[in-house]
């Protein structure tokens, strides 16, 4: 099969105009989630953080995770740049910040628990929970270890359990969800001694955040961090100095992830549910085909074979009449002359 | 048919071509930029006329002065090879122009700059020594500056001004001056001199010249002048006061003595009286008693409050506001936080100061909305009775020195020596806390700090710089009274006793810089209990 010029080009130029028009945001759905109300969160203060490492512990204690590679009284890991993994859900790291700060900064990595999960919108086998409490839960049992979880989060944080062959799981922070439905504090809010990380509902942290600006303004980055980014994280972050140079990120926008991938994604069930009924219409349409077109040609011939028959019948008679005939002919004849020989006969016996 | 199929693979390869090309010079252009950045120095100045004549054809000249300067000095060439000498109103001076002394036309100038620039490259470079450009168009007139400036303002600080004063021997006239409107000259009046900012704006108006050009005309023909004396002599060239590290090395005089302009010690700051009767003003808030003097000696210059003129502020900043003071009230201007010229402005400022943040970092930044601090400048003592005397600075001046006693608290039997803060044991025993020794240290930096001990007047400031939101009595209520279980829904704002402790202490001790006992080292307050308890009874483990 080959592709002509024109039709090259002609498709070209529709990818061009399809992606240069573009598409509503909102393809597969026009709501917006501002989240579970009264569901629950975690304000970080990085003003009064103090990168005591507190927090690592209690983690590390209350998930039951194994012991830390140095000690959680060991600072001096605050040297390097840290991030989450298998047994680590919370990390404190930190940074010198601009010239004119004076003193350490720090900051928090874990999971943010998103209004609209980006993990959770890319699971198929929906794993991912964002319960009415805030927390983002995960699912071993019927995670399949695709890892798209890892690649959509936009904060880097799901990590894989590499080390363990026959089930790896993913694991993440959990903000301690049996804890809270219980009725008990995160395992890091409970260890900080500065309370530079406050818990309480999404919605009063907001308001306690907002407040803490307003009396110190002088202090804190007229925004709270997670209020909007990635359309609202449960965790929610103050500081300082602007969130870039405490190395987080300012590129992401106000939009869900969900959202970012719902267009798309929306059409994957009707391409998966329309597709084998397509497919099953145009081969019974194929197959409707060949049947008529079949039949037809079975009328056809046998037509054309009844004809033929007809028609060699018919000559078959006519030969055979004129061969009647013929014969006919030949047996008067024959019998003329028998009857002249015979007549011949008698005459020359009778004379 | 054969010709059509081979088109595809040719269109894929073009357009990875497209985009592969695009890429790399997208690459190259902003590799370019770190280079752009030419060497640093604060001698540098653009040729520029194109404001007087309109925009040049080449990128303007970025001249290196001192570098001409030194080569001269060599030389044993002065300043006069390239600056003609104009009749001043006073005495004969150097054009700060270039081998001009006005800017007559554009073709004139450019002639100047390129015969006169170029003929003395020329003749260096014939004598066979280092010379700057002298054919190619594009040396000067750079695309890319070779230097950027780092010219830092220079100004007078107390100190340099007297200095100055000293080495003139106290004659004012040397510099300051007025400007008659009539005569159309420049004289002299006594007590009546003023910033040279007052007069002289960024840019030349009229027949006022712009501050630079009245500097630099001013200064470094003294400083000429002084150094052909043999005199000890100010800097000639641009570094001597516009390099950051030359400003740090300019002698800095202790103990100032005071500026003679006949400026009161004290003052009354208060409406102009035109503003408001004598009458209802001893019936409203009453006027505040200033401390002039003092602040004289606070501040490195007069124009730091004084922005625009010696005057009273009242002057232009009237009680509704008048145009002379743009509009802004006398409240405002006493009141506003954010500008370092205002009264709590400056306060505030003071307060960063490590021996106060220690408490002020915790308190409510913005204007004071509670009534009683009113009283604290606008002493109440001196609410209508002040107006009646003759001399009402008389009266402000008592009633400041009453403010001036040393700072007193409750006696140290009744501040309790060490205080044991035991409501959290649990991994950690309690904290043996030294209460007296850190009473006696707030009280110390109040003594030592003029403007703390006239505003900490109370017995109970000291105590309530951790006994906050409480009258600190002598029993004042206990920290758990306010401080319980942390994250309380209806006040999610108030810390919990663990937070409040640990945000008070180690806040405390970062505002003021004190790194020991170290906050991240739990044992330096606190020794670890031999039975530590479990103090996370554990959760179902996540996953």
């Amino acid at each position: 099969m080959s592709i002509s010029r024109r039709k090259f080009l002609g498709l070209v130029g529709a990818a061009g105009l399809g992606t240069a028009i573009g598409k509503p945001a909102h393809t597969a759905t026009n709501k917006q989630f501002k989240g579970y109300p009264g569901s629950l969160g975690v304000l970080y203060d990085g003003t009064l953080c103090i990168g005591c490492r507190k927090c690592e512990e209690g983690c590390n204690d209350v998930n039951d995770l194994p012991p830390p590679v140095r000690q959680f009284s060991d600072l001096s890991v605050l040297d390097n740049r840290r991030r989450t993994d298998a047994n680590v859900f919370t990390v404190i790291n930190r940074y010198n910040g601009p010239k004119d700060v004076k003193g350490p900064l720090y900051r928090r990595i874990g999971c943010n628990h998103c209004l609209e999960p980006a993990c959770a919108s890319s699971c198929f086998v929906k794993a991912y929970t964002k319960t009415r409490f805030g927390a983002v839960t995960y699912d071993a049992s019927v995670c399949v270890g695709c890892r798209y979880c890892m690649v959509a989060c936009p904060f880097e944080i799901p990590a894989f359990e590499y080390d363990q062959a026959l089930s790896p799981r993913i694991t993440k922070c959990t903000m301690c969800y049996p804890r809270i439905v219980k009725g008990k504090l995160p395992g890091c809010v409970e260890a900080c001694p500065m309370e530079a990380l406050t818990f309480g509902k999404r919605r009063d942290l907001i308001k306690t955040a907002r407040e803490r600006i307003r009396r110190h303004p002088d202090r804190y980055v007229d925004h709270i961090y997670g209020e909007h980014e990635m359309g609202g994280t449960s965790w929610l972050y103050l500081s300082g100095v602007p969130f870039k140079d405490i190395g987080m990120r300012e590129d992401l926008g106000v939009a869900p992830a969900a959202e970012l991938t719902a267009g798309a994604l929306g059409a994957v069930p009707m391409v998966v549910g329309l597709w084998p009924v397509l497919l099953t219409g145009i081969y019974a349409i194929s197959k409707r085909k060949e049947k008529i077109s079949k039949n037809e040609r079975e009328e056809a011939v046998s037509t054309a074979l009844a004809q033929a028959g007809e028609q060699a019948e018919a000559k078959l008679s006519e030969e055979l009449k004129k061969a009647e005939v013929k014969n006919k002919t030949a047996i008067e004849a024959a019998v003329r002359k028998a009857l002249e020989q015979a007549a011949d006969t008698q005459t020359e016996e009778g004379s | 048919m054969r010709r059509r199929r081979s088109m595809l693979p040719w269109a894929v390869m073009l357009c990875a071509i497209a985009v592969v090309s695009f890429h790399a010079t997208a690459a190259q252009e902003t590799e370019e930029c770190p280079g752009s950045v030419g060497e640093i120095r604060a001698d540098v100045l653009t040729i520029d006329v194109s404001g007087v004549f309109g925009d040049l054809e080449r990128p303007a000249v970025v001249f290196l002065h001192d570098s001409h300067t030194d080569a001269l000095e060599k030389k044993n060439k002065d300043c006069n090879t390239c600056h003609l000498i104009e009749k001043g109103p006073q005495k004969d001076r150097l054009s700060p122009k270039f081998k001009r002394l006005k800017d007559i036309s554009r073709d004139d100038v450019m002639d100047i700059y390129h015969t006169e620039c170029m003929g003395c490259h020329r003749d260096l470079s014939a004598d066979g020594e280092k010379s700057g450009p002298v054919e190619i168009c594009g040396e000067c007139h750079r695309d890319r500056p070779a230097a950027v400036s780092t010219r830092q303002p220079m100004g007078f600080d107390r100190s340099l001004h007297f200095r100055h004063s000293r080495a003139h021997e106290d004659k004012c006239e040397r510099c300051h001056h007025e400007y008659d409107k009539t005569e159309k000259k420049l004289f002299y009046a006594k007590e009546k001199e003023g910033s040279c900012r007052y007069c002289h704006k960024e840019v030349t108006e009229e027949n006022r010249i712009s501050l630079r050009l009245a500097s630099h005309i001013s200064c470094i023909d003294c400083h000429r002048t002084a150094l052909t004396e043999k005199k000890v002599a100010g800097p000639v060239k641009c570094v001597g006061c516009h390099d950051v590290k030359k400003q740090q090395l300019i002698e800095k005089v202790k103990d100032v003595p005071r500026i003679g302009r006949k400026q009161p010690d004290i003052v009354l700051i208060r409406p102009d009286k035109q503003d408001i009767d004598e009458q209802e003003l001893a019936l409203r808030t009453g006027p505040v008693p200033f401390d002039h003097k003092t602040h004289e000696g606070k501040n490195e210059t007069c124009r730091v409050c004084h922005h625009a003129s010696l005057d009273s502020c009242d002057k232009c900043h009237t009680l509704a506001g008048a145009k002379d003071g743009k509009e802004i009230r006398l409240e405002t201007a006493m009141h506003q936080v954010g500008s370092k010229r205002s009264c709590l402005g400056c306060h505030e400022i003071s307060k960063r100061e490590p021996s106060c943040s220690g408490c002020h970092v915790f308190m409510e930044k913005g204007r004071k909305n509670e009534t009683s601090s009113c009283f604290q400048c606008h002493l109440s003592a001196l609410k209508g009775t002040v107006l009646s005397t003759e001399k009402p600075e008389i009266a402000a001046e008592e009633a400041l020195r009453s403010r001036r006693a040393p700072p007193d608290t409750h006696r140290d039997e009744d501040i309790p020596e060490k205080v044991i803060i035991k409501e959290l044991v649990d991994k950690y025993e309690g904290v043996e806390f030294p209460h007296r020794k850190i009473i006696h240290t707030l009280i110390n930096n109040i003594k030592d700090n003029t403007l703390a001990s006239y505003f900490h007047v109370e017995k109970n400031t000291p105590c309530r710089s951790c006994h906050h939101n409480s009258p600190g009595d002598v029993k004042p209520p206990r920290c758990v009274s306010c401080h319980g279980k942390p994250f309380d829904e209806a006040d999610l704002l108030r810390p919990g006793m663990k937070g409040a402790y640990h945000q008070q202490c180690i806040g405390c001790h970062k505002a003021m810089g004190i790194e020991k006992p170290n906050a991240t080292d739990c044992t330096e307050c606190h020794k670890e209990r031999t039975k530590p308890e479990k103090v996370f009874s554990g959760g179902a483990p996540a996953g």
